[in-house]
Formats: structure tokens, sequence, C-alpha cells
């Protein structure tokens, strides 16, 4: 769901491919459809093996989870793999009232639990007790995994799913004569899920917590640099939420979401592989016409207001030093998006990057650095990052100064023509490398349907690069990269690294706000 | 190549029939998803790779694929870390980096990087465990360019030395940030449980290991292995193969054989089975790894091992994933079966990610899902469902001509049947109930396992020793060699448990001073000795008399030219007793630092190598003269020393310590010279000592007496006499 930072830029170049590498010949492969619901459908024919991969996309994420409720995109997005009325049940009608049971004990016991003043003990007790008997009588009658176990048995690949700030994604393969059962259990699952196991999935998803953002330095310091970063914008918020949060959104909250974003008007399916559109449409059209039609939500969020002075998240840890910052620039739909990928292509692609040659190669004081797009989302303004893993004996500080040598030199001087044609040959040749897998390119043509309305738009974005200028690059850098429009993060060592310390610093994990054991009422 | 496709086919039609078997007849309108329709699977015929082998020895794969104008390949070349030295452990990994890094005789790595990078081409380099591999990238355009530097790459590196000290810094960044997540740390440390700590799939690089790399060993690998003759090049893309086959003829058939590999015997020493702990404070959550030994894939119960994998520890439908995160909550994580590889055995693990509070939980819940396999073996039903995962998913690993190019290298490489993949899904459908039980009994013992838990101890909802006894890993980074000098202070050197070699090399220490009975035995010494100030003006010599009583009492008479000083230092007192009658009392730090320095003194130490608060890890090795010697971090029931000891004799060379000179803490070092027998021990009669790198004193002993009788009153405060009037 999340990802490291490495990885992240790694994501970010990719997204960032264009070309016009033959999009003639994908007009004759790909097939839109939009159904009177509202869902769009798109259908990538690529015969090179019986498989096909899909991937749908839900147009809403954690940038649009409720106040206090922070996680429950990503909380439903697993609850999508717990079955439907027929998939996952012994008897569905017991199980619903059970279920319903559940939640009304649940509301109960929050409601005592989390009273400012006058909360009684022995009924909370009590409360809770009811609520987990409650749970107990539904679990009796859930044949646990169903949903996922039909699509492996049935050979189902990288069975997965994500949610980040602006976006929810669901995708797998299937051996192609498998595309009528995918196309019935994907519809099934958005047209009945049942939140079942609700909240020891919960528990799950708390362990995933832990997992990347509380004993993971990197985690810790990037969920408090986005807290810095945006103070009015929903980024400011993590996705997989706060742990208070987390011990208190219920099933019927994850519910109230899904009916409100998950609606065909907010979803695009595609699919890419051994598929012929005119005998797939139709079967993918009697499938998801079943999803009722809804009005699509409205995604409008506060607009984060300009940055006006430097800020700074400094964590100690007994880790090595890292250094991030991060400037604000507008959302995906901005004129100057191709320059942005032009300046992380510059800066960042390989050992011919102006900061791999400036922090590694010469100065030899970071064993890696980077600047990209995305963070932590590109639907909304966002931020563009550079960060660097200073090498041992060197400090943040060294390497930010570094950086902002290079930053300069991009406001001050023009790329070179060579630095030029390298950024946009680059950005044809991955364009292609990009098309020869099937879950590759559903993926990237349902995410460009989904932003733009048109999955061409992935082809053009090659020529967007292709008129990016030096004026250009110039003009952004000195408009962006300002000290007043920055926000700094920064992992610095405490003595007493690791084991024998008798130094031992306070603990970080109980230095964050979201420490889990301070989390809930529990 | 024929016979190939003829069993791929025979494929499709198994596993349409499997599909079919499970699938009733198609009703027109699903309402449930038993009712979907499931057509056969179209008969599939993946591309096979050509074979050509040169006469030099050279193996070829060239594999057509047009859906893209791009061509790409790798050669795979033998010889990997798992045979690099173990003073030299990075090796291999140096050697990938630098070997494109480097460049060519004629061109520089950088110049090589503009050329490509402009092209959107790659050539790039890389070592691993069994081999060394070299790859290409490029649109097909560009072919002939790129493989032109792909050829001077792989035949003439220059491996320049600029390239090897930034590749020798980033590996020196990985070692100083390997203990920053838990995940990497378990990842590494059970593979040390699983394989043996120094074995070749284990071992990790440290500070030592890398600084000793030099660019002559990089020359050195390239001579020794890159030879057509240990070489498997595949190429696929958009060429045509007869012209392809022209080209690499041209540039490869007159390259001449090189000589034979030596065979590299690699010994497996799974550790004992047990509770290890790495205590990690900053995290709150906890990282299980139940291990052991796993296989090859050329055992016959390969496949029923997958079977067992997928049922026991695989995806949704397993039975770890359903008990311990679906139906108890405790893991995101949570898996694990048989491990397999092609050339050395894979790793046996069970794992879970658990919050610290259910740690002891939930390794009990894996114990009671391992122990079930005996009460409640895996069941008809369990086997046809992960028999079906297993052949519905098999087209996956064909449906690229890269994939098929891939493992079509992988078998040549490691001598497995060119059909082998063929097999597979027949092997797979003959396994039976039988079969998963006898290798789950056969394989997997919860009582043979290590338990490895990486966590926050004080969170954990008990002690990991209530389950049984616990061995600490102490995952401390040795320093740097040479480093200590600048920041002792911060270095934690100080051990808190012992690594086997450093008591393996204590043991010989002791031995060689004369053995633990005699030692222990001393409990005094009294020594005469020359002691030579190194100071600006010159050597200051004077005669010393030293009485030490062990643990804490020492006293010191020095001949000056105005008369003799007498220094005691004891656990009540420490003054030093002047010419001129005054009594100078000593601060309370100098005083705790002499008193460290008798638990500092070789026959202090030796003779508590077996007290429980004494502690040795060796840690890396490093020159004293002409002699490798094995560093060795001591600390001596809290008194943090670190020796140089000669593996060969157990004789310490050197050793470094924090003391305090005459203007404050300073890092101490002395050589010891002039090892001579003593009234029946062996100590170095000569000893040169050094603070903060400068040389500072030399002593020379002339007579040492054991057990001396010691008069009491020699620690006893003299009155204060009146200063005597000049």
């Amino acid at each position: 769901m999340k990802l490291t930072l490495r990885s992240l830029a790694i994501v970010f170049i990719l997204t960032a491919l264009g070309c016009a590498q033959d999009v003639a010949s994908f007009e004759k492969r790909i097939r839109v459809k939009q159904l009177p619901n509202g869902l769009t459908l798109l259908v990538c024919e690529r015969p090179e093996a019986p498989v096909f991969s899909f991937f749908t996309l839900v147009d809403a994420g954690s940038a649009q989870d409720p106040m206090r409720q922070t996680g429950l995109a990503h909380m439903f997005e697993h609850m999508a793999f717990k079955g439907t009325d027929t998939i996952g049940s012994t008897n569905y009608a017991a199980e619903k009232v059970a279920l319903e049971k559940v939640e009304v004990a649940y509301a109960a016991y929050t409601a005592e639990r989390d009273k400012g003043v006058g909360r009684d003990e022995a009924k909370l007790k009590q409360l809770e007790k009811t609520w987990k008997d409650a749970i107990a009588e539904a679990d009796k009658y859930v044949v646990p995994n169903q949903f996922g176990k039909i699509v492996e048995q049935n050979g189902g690949q990288d069975l997965n799913a994500f949610t980040d700030y602006d976006e929810t994604g669901y995708h797998y393969s299937l051996p192609s004569n498998r595309l009528e059962l995918w196309a019935y259990l994907e519809s099934e699952r958005f047209l009945h899920p049942v939140l079942r196991e609700f909240y020891k999935e919960r528990n799950v998803v708390i362990e995933e917590r832990r997992l990347r953002t509380d004993s993971n330095p990197i985690g810790r310091l990037l969920e408090q640099f986005d807290a810095a970063a945006f103070e009015a914008h929903p980024y400011h918020r993590p996705t997989v939420g706060w742990m208070s949060d987390l011990n208190y959104f219920s099933a019927t909250d994850a519910k109230k979401f899904f009916d409100k974003y998950y609606v065909p008007a907010n979803m695009v399916v595609a699919v890419a592989g051994d598929v012929k559109a005119e005998q797939v449409m139709p079967i993918l059209e009697k499938y998801f016409s079943h999803l009722p039609m809804s009005q699509k939500p409205d995604e409008a969020t506060t607009i984060e207001p300009p940055q006006n002075s430097e800020r700074k998240v400094e964590l100690m840890e007994q880790s090595q030093p890292l250094y991030l910052e991060g400037y604000h620039r507008p959302d995906y739909r901005s004129k100057d998006d191709a320059v942005y990928e032009a300046i992380a292509d510059l800066m960042s692609e390989g050992r011919t990057s102006r900061l791999y040659r400036a922090l590694v190669r010469d100065k030899k004081i970071a064993s890696f650095s980077a600047g990209f797009s995305g963070l932590p989302g590109t639907k909304y303004p966002h931020l563009f990052a550079f960060y660097a893993f200073p090498l041992p004996g060197h400090t943040p500080q060294e390497v930010a100064d570094a950086i902002h040598v290079e930053i300069d030199r991009l406001k001050k001087e023009d790329i070179s023509d060579d630095e030029l044609k390298m950024i946009k040959t680059r950005s044809k040749a991955n364009l292609i490398r990009s098309l020869g897998d099937n879950e590759g390119l559903a993926t990237q043509l349902a995410t460009y349907q989904t932003r733009y309305g048109d999955w061409r738009e992935l082809f053009r974005s090659v020529d967007r690069i292709d008129k990016v200028t030096k004026a250009d690059i110039r003009r952004v850098a000195n408009e962006t990269f300002n000290d007043t429009n920055r926000t700094v993060g920064v992992i610095e060592t405490t003595k007493g690294t690791g084991h024998g310390s008798n130094q031992s610093s306070a603990d970080p994990a109980s230095q964050e706000s979201g420490s889990p054991d301070q989390g809930g009422a529990q | 190549m024929t016979t190939t496709t003829r069993t791929i086919l025979c494929l499709t039609v198994i596993i349409a029939a499997v599909a079919l078997m499970a699938i009733p007849q198609a009703a027109a309108q699903a309402t449930t998803w038993q009712q979907i329709p499931i057509p056969a699977l179209p008969p599939f015929h993946p591309p096979q790779p050509k074979r050509i082998q040169l006469s030099n020895g050279m193996v070829i794969f060239l594999q057509e694929d047009h859906e893209l104008p791009l061509i790409s390949g790798s050669a795979r070349i033998r010889g990997g870390s798992s045979s690099e030295p173990v003073a030299k452990v990075g090796l291999v990994d140096m050697f990938g980096e630098v070997w494109r890094t480097g460049g060519t005789k004629t061109q520089t790595g950088d110049q090589l990087d503009d050329f490509l990078e402009i092209r959107a081409a790659k050539v790039e380099t890389s070592g691993g465990p069994d081999s060394t591999s070299i790859s290409l990238s490029c649109l097909k355009g560009d072919f002939d360019d790129v493989f032109k530097i792909f050829v001077h790459v792989l035949r003439n590196p220059e491996f320049r030395a600029d390239k090897l000290d930034i590749a020798k810094k980033q590996a020196e960044d990985s070692i100083s940030r390997r203990n920053d997540e838990i995940g990497e740390i378990a990842a590494r440390e059970s593979a040390k449980l699983a394989y043996g700590a120094d074995n070749p799939y284990a071992r990790e690089p440290e500070y030592s290991t890398i600084a000793a790399i030099t660019r002559q060993d990089l020359i050195d690998w390239h001579q020794t292995h890159v030879h057509p003759n240990h070489i498997i090049l595949g190429l696929s893309g958009d060429f045509d193969a007869a012209a392809m086959e022209t080209k690499l003829r041209a540039a490869f058939e007159s390259w001449p054989k090189g000589a034979d590999l030596p065979k590299n015997e690699i010994k497996f020493h799974p550790s004992a089975p047990g509770y290890y702990l790495v205590p990690k404070e900053d995290v709150n959550q906890s990282t299980i790894r139940m291990v052991g030994l796993g296989t090859t894939r050329n055992n016959p119960d390969y496949y029923a091992i997958a079977v067992f994998n997928e049922a026991f520890g695989g995806g949704f439908s397993s039975r770890l994933f359903n008990d311990i995160r679906t139906k108890r909550g405790l893991a995101y994580n949570v898996g694990g079966g048989i491990g397999t590889n092609f050339g050395h055995p894979g790793i046996m693990q069970f794992v879970a990610g658990t919050k610290s509070q259910s740690t002891i939980e939930s390794i009990q819940a894996l114990d009671e899902d391992i122990e079930n396999l005996t009460k409640d073996p895996i069941t008809e039903r369990e086997i046809k469902n992960a028999k079906d995962a297993i052949l519905n998913a098999f087209v996956f690993r064909l449906d690229s001509p890269d994939k098929v190019l891939a493992e079509r290298m992988t078998y040549e490489f490691y001598g497995y049947p060119a059909d082998w993949l063929d097999k597979y899904p027949a092997e797979i459908q003959k396994v039976n109930a039988a079969d998963v039980n006898r290798v789950a009994a056969k394989y997997v013992h919860r009582d043979q396992l290590a338990v490895l838990v990486v966590g926050n101890t004080k969170e954990f909802d008990k002690p990991l020793s209530s389950l049984g006894p616990v061995k600490t890993i102490d995952i401390s980074i040795p320093p740097p060699p040479g480093a200590q000098k600048e920041n002792a202070e911060e270095e934690n050197s100080n051990p808190t448990v012992s690594n086997v070699e450093g008591k393996t090399l204590a043991a010989k220490v002791v031995a060689a001073m004369g053995g633990e009975a005699k030692l222990s035995a001393i409990k005094a010494v009294k020594a005469s000795m020359t002691l030579t100030q190194k100071t600006p003006q010159g050597d200051f010599p004077m005669q010393m008399e030293s009485v030490i009583v062990y643990p804490d009492h020492l006293h010191a008479e020095m001949q000056t030219p105005d008369g003799a000083i007498n220094v005691v230092v004891t656990p009540d007192a420490a003054f030093m007793d002047l010419p001129n009658g005054q009594v100078q009392n000593w601060p309370e730090a100098r005083k705790a630092e002499t008193l460290e320095q008798i638990k500092r003194d070789p026959i202090f130490i030796a003779a508590h190598s077996k007290d429980p608060n004494v502690f040795f890890r060796a840690d890396g090795t490093e020159k004293v003269g002409d002699t490798d010697a094995r560093i060795v971090d001591v600390n001596a029931a809290g008194a943090a020393i670190r020796w140089w000891v000669d593996p060969q004799n157990g004789r310490i060379l050197k050793e470094t310590y924090r003391t305090i000179g005459p203007h404050g803490p300073v890092q101490g070092e002395t050589e010891m010279d002039d090892w001579k027998p003593v009234n029946g021990i062996n100590l170095p009669l000569l000893r040169h000592n050094k603070q903060n790198g400068q040389d500072s004193s030399t002593s020379e002993y002339k007579t040492i007496e054991l057990n001396p009788a010691v008069d009491p009153k020699l620690f006893e405060k003299p009155a204060e006499k009146p200063p005597a009037q000049p």
C-alpha cells in the first residue's frame, strides 16, 4: 500500500512515460465502452499467451477518508476480499442478522468507551463482551477467504490491491479461459460486498501499520513529513490511518464509504491480454451493468494554501541518517506536468543524472540521491521531492547543501542539448518497455482513462515531454524550488547505536502521537 | 524443441481436464460462481529459444520476440560470491559493480554512461551467489552500437580504481544501514541460522572485508572466470535468429577457452534448535522466523513439497494464512514452507509479523499449526485445492518469451534437463495425500527448528525465555579497521555476548600464556621495568617497580631525578606520594581508570576468560606487521579493550583501549613484543605504547615475580610530611 522512497521514485518515473509508439496499432487493439450506469470498461487485446490481467481503478483514496476515520479507504480495500452474499457464507440470511447485531453492539461499546466524562467501567466490560459475543456468533457462518481461494484455485496470480491517497486499485491475472469467472467475481465483489470479519481484519490492518510505519524509521519520517508539508489538504493524514481512528471506525462506516465512492461512474475496469474485444465486451457488460447507478461523488478538497516559511521535521532515530525535502507543485493536470517529469528524469535517472554525478560520484557524500514528483499523491497539488542517503561520516546537512547546489544550477543555467535529448529519448523508450506486459498495460490504461478521460493520453504524454524546452526547466525550477516553499525531513542518528548501548535514548516510537498503545481506548 | 512443444500440448489438456472436473455444466445466466462456464484453454505453444553451443564451449540461446522494437539479453558467468575468499566477502558485489562502472580499456565508465543513456540503452553488470552477469537492453536500431560495448565490457574491462572507491563507499553505507529495519535483520539472521553463520549463502560483508578488496582482486576474478566455456548467453527481442547467430559467432567463436574452475564444496551447518533473540528497541512489531535447512529442486520430493507449501503456507487458501491472519488476526505477513533452490538447499521457514504484545502468542500459534500436521494431516480437499492453484497458474511460468528464455538458461546453468519445466505439471498431478503428508513428516519437525525473534523485548506478552533457553544474537556492526581511534567514544565496541570465534581465540590466548590453571593461580604480580617516556624533548627513561594484587590493588614506585614517586590505587584510595613529601589525591575519574587498567591486564583477562561477565567478540582481520591478526573486542567485567590476536599462535600482538593522558581522555594503543617464558607462563617483555596515535612510551620488563609476598602497608596512605625547604 505504501512504498519506500527508493521504489517511490521508480514508480513515478514509470508513470511519467510517454511516446507515440504505434498509437495506431493500439487504436485497433483497444475498445472502450461506458455503460449506462456510468462504469467505464476498457479492453486491450494482447494475444501473446492465453492469459489476461485486469485492473479495477476506483477513483477514491485515503484523501476521501472522513474525519476521525483515517484509514477507512484502505480498510475497505481489505474488506473487498471478504466475499459476497454467495461467496464466503454458509447461510447468508442468518449471517446478515448476526452482522447487524455486531454493529449495534459495537456502536454501544464505543459510545461508552469514548465518553469524555462518566464512563462506567463495569458497563463497558459488559458492552465489550456483548460485542465480542456477537462477533463470535457471526463468525459461525463464515467460509474463510473463499473469494481468494476461488481466484487461487483457478490459477490467479498476483491477487492483490492497493490504496493510496488518490485511488484504490484491484488486480490479478488468470488464464484466459477464466474471463467470465473473473467478470462474475469482480462485479459481485462490488455489487454485494459483505463486510464480514471486519474487526479481525482491522487488527490485520493495524499490524500493517506497525510493519510499514511504526516499526520502520523511513515510514515514521514520511508520516511526519506529510503531516508537516500539508496543513489543510487531506494529504497531511496517513493513508494507513492514525492508530486511534483504526481503533474507532466500524463496518457501518466502511459500508457508507463504499456506498458513496464505489459507484460505477467513479470506476474504470481495464482488461489486457488474450481476449477479443468483440467477444469479451458483451460478457463484461452482462455482469458489470448490474452495478447500480449513482451520482459521481464530489471529491473536491480543501486547497492547501501557499506555504510561506520553511518547515522541518527532524527524527532522532537509532537508524542511519536520511535527508528528504519537498516543494509544493500543482496537480498532474498542470501545463507544466511534463516539465516536472523532465526535471525528475534529469536529476535522477541513472548514472548520468545530475544528483548521482554530484553527490555519489564527485562529492562522494551519498550512496543514493534522486528527485521525483508525486509525494504523497498526484491528483491534488503535491510535492516535488529530493532525497539522499548520506554515506557514513557525512551528514544530512552536507547532502542538503549539495542538492541545493544542483537546484541552483537548474535555476541559473540552461541544461545541455545532450541532456534534453537524453530525457526525450528515454521517455519514448521507457514507454515502449512498459507496453510488453498485461498487468502494466491494464494499470496504465485504467489510470490514464481515469485521470484524463482518454487512454490515448498515455501515448500523448510523450509529445508533452518532447515539447519541453530549456527555458521551461529554468522557469519551473525558479517558480518551485524556493526556501519558503520547502519542507525538510531528516533522520539523525542518536548516539549509542543499537546493541549494547548504554546511552539508551528515548524510544523513538513513543515520541509519535500515533503510538499504537495509546491509540484508541483499549 | 519438438519434444518440448508436444509435452506442453499434453499439459494444456491436463490443465483443461482439471478445470472441467471442478466445474459443472454452464448455465445460461450465472448466479453463482460454480455455474460459470470454463472453456478449455486454447492450445499454447510458447516459443522455445534456439540453443547454440560454440566450439569454445559458450552456450547461446536466441529467442525471437517481435512484439516491440526492443532487444535485451544477458550473459551468465559461472562463479559467484559463494566461492569468494572469506576475508574478502563482498568481492563479487564489488566486481559486479565496477565491471561496468570502471569502464573498458578504451572508454571510462562515465563515457559509456553518456553514450548509452542518450540512446536510452543499458549495459549493466552484477554479481550473485553462483554467478556474475552482464546484461544489455536497447531499441533494436541501436543494437550494433550497444552490442559492441557489451562485448568490450565483457572482455576488456579496466576496473578503474576511482569506481572501486565509490563501490566500496556504497558497500560501507549498506553495512552501516543493515540494522535499520527488522525485516532485513530477520532475513539475514535467519539465513545464518539455517545455513550456518559462515556459510557463503548467509555471510555478510563487513567493513574489514570490504577494505581488504583491491583492484587486482577484480582483475584476477575476471581473468579466472570470464571465459567462453563458463558463459551462457541469452538474447531475446526483435531480431532474426539466423542473422543474430552469425553476428554472435563472429564476436565469440575465436575467443579461446579458459581453464576449468575448481569445484566449490559448500557445507551447510544449521544452528541448533532453540530460541534466538535480536532485541530491537525502536519497533512495536516482532518478526518471528522458524527456520531450518530446505532442499534442492532435483530432490524427487520436490513436487510433493510444492503442494505441501501451497497448502500449508502459500496464499489465501493456506492453513497459516487462514489460522494466523484470518482467524486470529495476529499478523499481516504470515506464511512459509520448505524452501527450495536449483543449486543449493533453500531455507525452510515459517514466518509471522505480529505486534510486540502478541509475540509469544504468535509463536505458539505457529507451533500449533506445525504440530497439527501430525494430528490433523493435510486433507484430500486441501491437496486438491493446492494442486488446482499450482496447475491452473502454470501457464504464467511461460507467458512471455523472456520467461521461457530465463527458465531455459537456469536449467542449463544448474545442469537440469531442458524439459524440466515441461514435466512439472504431470509430476504435480501425480502428488497425492500420502506424498504430501510423508514430506511434511520427513522435513518439518518443530523441535528441530531455530526460532528467531526480532523485536522489542520489553513489550512482549511474556519473556521469550518462558518458552525455553534463549540465545541473544549480537548484531552490532564491527567498526571499520582503524576507526576506533577517531570515534571510540561513540563506538560501542564493548560486547555483551561472545561469538564463537571470539571464544575460540580467547582460548588460544589463554593457552599461549600458559593455560588456565596456571593463570588463575596468579593472585599478585611484582615487576620491575624501564619505562621510557617519549617527549618532544627526547626520551626520558626511568626505573619502575610495580605490585598488582588482583583485582583492584596497585602500587608503583618510580625513580625520578628528584626522588621516588609512589602511586597507590585501591577501591578506597588513589594518591601519589611525591618526593617532597606531599601526598596528592587523584581525581575519581583517574582512580576509576587505573582500576580498569588492572582489569584490562592480559593476565587478569586470561585468568577470567570463562567468567560470565567476560565477553569476546571476533570482528575482522587486520595486519599487524606481517601477520593477519584477528581483531577481538573484549569486555572484561565492564572494562573494554580490543585485541589483535595472531590466530596461529594465540599471541596478543596489539591492544587498544580508552585511557587518560596528561590532557584528558585519549585512545591508548600498546604493541606487545618479546614474548618470553616467565616462571612457567609466557608474557610480552616489551611494550610500545601510543596515545592518540603518537608514540608515548615503552616499557621493558626486567624481572617478573608471581605471587610475591605483599606487605599490606604498601597500600596505606602515609601521613603528610611538611614540605621540604628548597
